[in-house]
């Protein structure tokens, strides 16, 4: 099947009444847990993962991937409007857009925010469109060696490019990686670390993690944060009218940033967050006013949001093309695939067209969607941040109860989930990044199943990652992308040693 | 000697990672397999260890944002256990009362107890939300909620 032939296919998914209704459904919830402030777009994907139980995969899966990206085009609004990003990846967002929005200009800062967004998103759907079959074909020859390389790649680069320290990332993965090992080996049915407990032979359900780590872990956050401000009724949002003059201001940005976000978000470890980081500082060196930036300048407002937006798309190419998520956000979304008995990978394009093409053709429509949700309607949905924070953490923390128990119907998960939720807080208060945790913990069991059976292709010799090209230059890489930052952070701690 | 936090996490991960080890070692052999169970749960051990020796003796500062991450009050870790307590109840009681009272009376308090004072609007949501999860999870997803002491 070619990809115009292919495309038809998504667009008859994407189309339909009830394709239309899903992709609805996914974007508006993506804005709304996006937009409030704490909450990010793994915690949305883990609470929506319980509604699609029994409903066909391809509009379901249609629904999350909006969900996801709905999350990273909502955030915006309360970085804008609060000061208080709605998720890690609109933290640069900030940086222009609260400026702005004290200068009474928020409906504009909101307008410019939607639009960067909605090209940012597009140009990187009709990428992605082009990239994943072309990737696709060329990982079905993949065997074992090459996955196990490219999953340890994921982890390192996840782990390297972590905020905070590198160390304290790759524990966060290497515990996250224990976690999988809890419960009966598929291989040859030896328990391990189950203590006879009945309630682990199956290990930790990977929702429990999310909602834990995340869901679980944000509601302690926001506990923390309860009497920071939310909205109030009488901010002025002031006109979502844009000049000719901003439109070209921002239309060199835009493109390029869209670009930029797309790359970053096609490799392993990046996403939106560091995607939107690295435009800004990108359009902030090319400018001819640096000065302006951080002041309101509708540059910097523009870079990061076509950029985030751009890297959401991006993140879709590991993902739907190798079966490998590159992001803790993407890793969750597997965990979605996987609930519906969807297995992404070389073989989605051919095996499943309806669900590979559905997803793609759908994040056109969504993009449409999202655009209209942000921009004549956003004085309208802005009022969610209103919400009280005390009723919203108790919702918060019933939709993750509820979604905990509709998978296991098990009471015992339930205490897990409160115990990985506290292992969550624990480790934001102790500055362990969560992202490296559950990718581990989605990669860990397949990076230990492609690893055993290297082995048995090899008789048990590990000679087999290193003598053909393709595991030998990915594992290359993934030491590369460990030890390199280390020495430069080693190098400057040693300095500031030195000096300090 | 263990002035540094960083020391201090050091050492209980490196405790974590020893018991890990010592159970991965106690994993029984399975003789048909070239890769047994054991070979990754003792690689992670190892790795595991070594980090965290790595982190214990690390001389990078912490910088003072994430300093001010971990200068949590008391009476703010204390108000987040109690959240954490009511929950450990809601659990418990879950199944034998019903999801709809239950989900009712901890919103209503969970609020209540976290600053929100609108005792109307509370109770309205309460009550609502409960209800209307419930008619969503059981009747239109066909996933059933304990019902509890209530007869529907």
């Amino acid at each position: 099947m070619d990809a115009f032939q292919g495309l038809l296919t998504g667009f008859q998914v994407a189309l339909s009444l009830e394709g239309i209704m899903f992709v609805l459904i996914g974007v508006i919830v993506g804005t709304l847990i996006g937009m409030m402030p704490g909450l990010g777009p793994i915690s949305a994907i883990a609470i929506m993962i319980p509604i699609t139980y029994g409903m066909d995969p391809a509009p379901a899966l249609v629904m999350m991937a909006g969900v996801y990206y709905g999350a990273v085009f909502g955030g915006s609004t309360s970085s804008i409007l609060l000061n208080a990003p709605g998720i890690s990846g609109t933290v640069a967002t900030a940086f222009d857009g609260y400026p702005m929005a004290q200068q009474g200009k928020a409906g504009k800062a909101l307008a410019i925010a939607a639009i960067s967004s909605f090209i940012g998103g597009t140009v990187s759907v009709v990428l992605l469109m082009l990239l994943a079959p072309a990737l696709s074909s060329v990982a079905i020859s993949f065997g074992p060696p090459a996955y196990f390389a490219l999953m340890f790649m994921g982890l390192t680069a996840i782990s390297s490019l972590s905020e905070g320290s590198t160390i304290k990332a790759m524990i966060a993965a290497v515990a996250g990686f224990m976690v999988v090992t809890i419960g009966i080996d598929p291989q040859t049915g030896t328990q391990r670390f189950t203590f006879g407990n009945v309630n682990l032979f199956d290990g930790f359900d990977f929702l429990i993690i999310a909602l834990g780590l995340f869901a679980v872990a944000e509601v302690c956050m926001l506990i923390l944060n309860r009497k920071n401000r939310s909205l109030s009724d009488d901010q002025k949002l002031g006109s979502l009218k844009l000049s000719k003059a901003d439109l070209k201001e921002m239309s060199g940005p835009v493109s390029r940033q869209s670009f930029v976000g797309f790359l970053l978000g096609v490799l392993p470890g990046a996403g939106a967050t560091i995607a939107s980081f690295i435009s800004y500082i990108f359009e902030k060196r090319i400018a001819k006013n640096p000065e302006e930036f951080g002041k309101g300048s509708i540059k910097g407002l523009a870079a990061p949001e076509s950029s985030n937006n751009a890297a959401t798309s991006g993140a879709f190419v590991p993902l739907l093309s190798l079966g490998i998520p590159g992001s803790g956000t993407t890793a969750v979304m597997l965990g979605a695939f996987l609930v519906l008995g969807v297995q992404p990978g070389p073989l989605l394009m051919t095996d499943r067209p309806e669900i590979f093409w559905g997803i793609i053709a759908s994040m056109y429509l969504g993009n449409v969607f999202l655009l209209i949700l942000n921009l004549p309607l956003i004085p309208y949905l802005a009022k969610i941040l209103s919400i009280p924070r005390p009723l919203l953490i108790s919702l918060v923390i019933m939709f993750s109860l509820i979604g905990v128990y509709s998978i296991s119907f098990n009471v015992f998960d339930l205490y897990m989930l409160l115990v990985f939720g506290a292992l969550g807080f624990a480790m934001r208060i102790f500055s362990f990044p969560a992202p490296p945790f559950i990718l581990a913990f989605i990669l860990g069991g397949m990076m230990e199943q492609a690893f055993r059976q290297s082995m048995t292709i090899s008789n048990g010799s590990l000679s087999i990652f290193v003598d053909s090209p393709l595991p030998l230059s990915l594992l290359l890489v993934a030491l590369v992308s460990l030890l390199v930052p280390a020495f430069l952070k080693w190098r400057s701690n040693r300095l500031a040693y030195k000096q300090g | 000697m263990l002035a540094s936090i960083n020391r201090k996490l050091g050492l209980l991960l490196f405790i974590v990672a020893a018991v890990y080890l010592y159970l991965s070692f106690q994993l029984p052999n399975y003789e048909y397999a070239p890769i047994d169970a054991d070979v990754i749960p003792k690689g992670l051990g190892i790795l595991l260890l070594v980090l965290s020796v790595f982190l214990f003796f690390s001389r990078v500062v912490e910088t003072d944002a994430e300093k001010a991450k971990r200068d949590i009050p008391k009476k703010e870790l204390g108000v987040i256990a109690a959240v954490f307590a009511m929950i450990f109840v809601y659990i418990l009681l879950f199944e034998a009362i019903g999801f709809i009272i239950t989900t009712s009376l901890f919103i209503f308090f969970c609020s209540w107890f976290l600053g929100y004072r609108a005792w109307k609007t509370n109770i309205l949501v309460s009550l609502l939300f409960p209800i209307v999860m419930y008619a969503i999870f059981v009747f239109a997803l066909g996933i059933v909620l304990p019902r509890g002491i209530l007869p529907f």
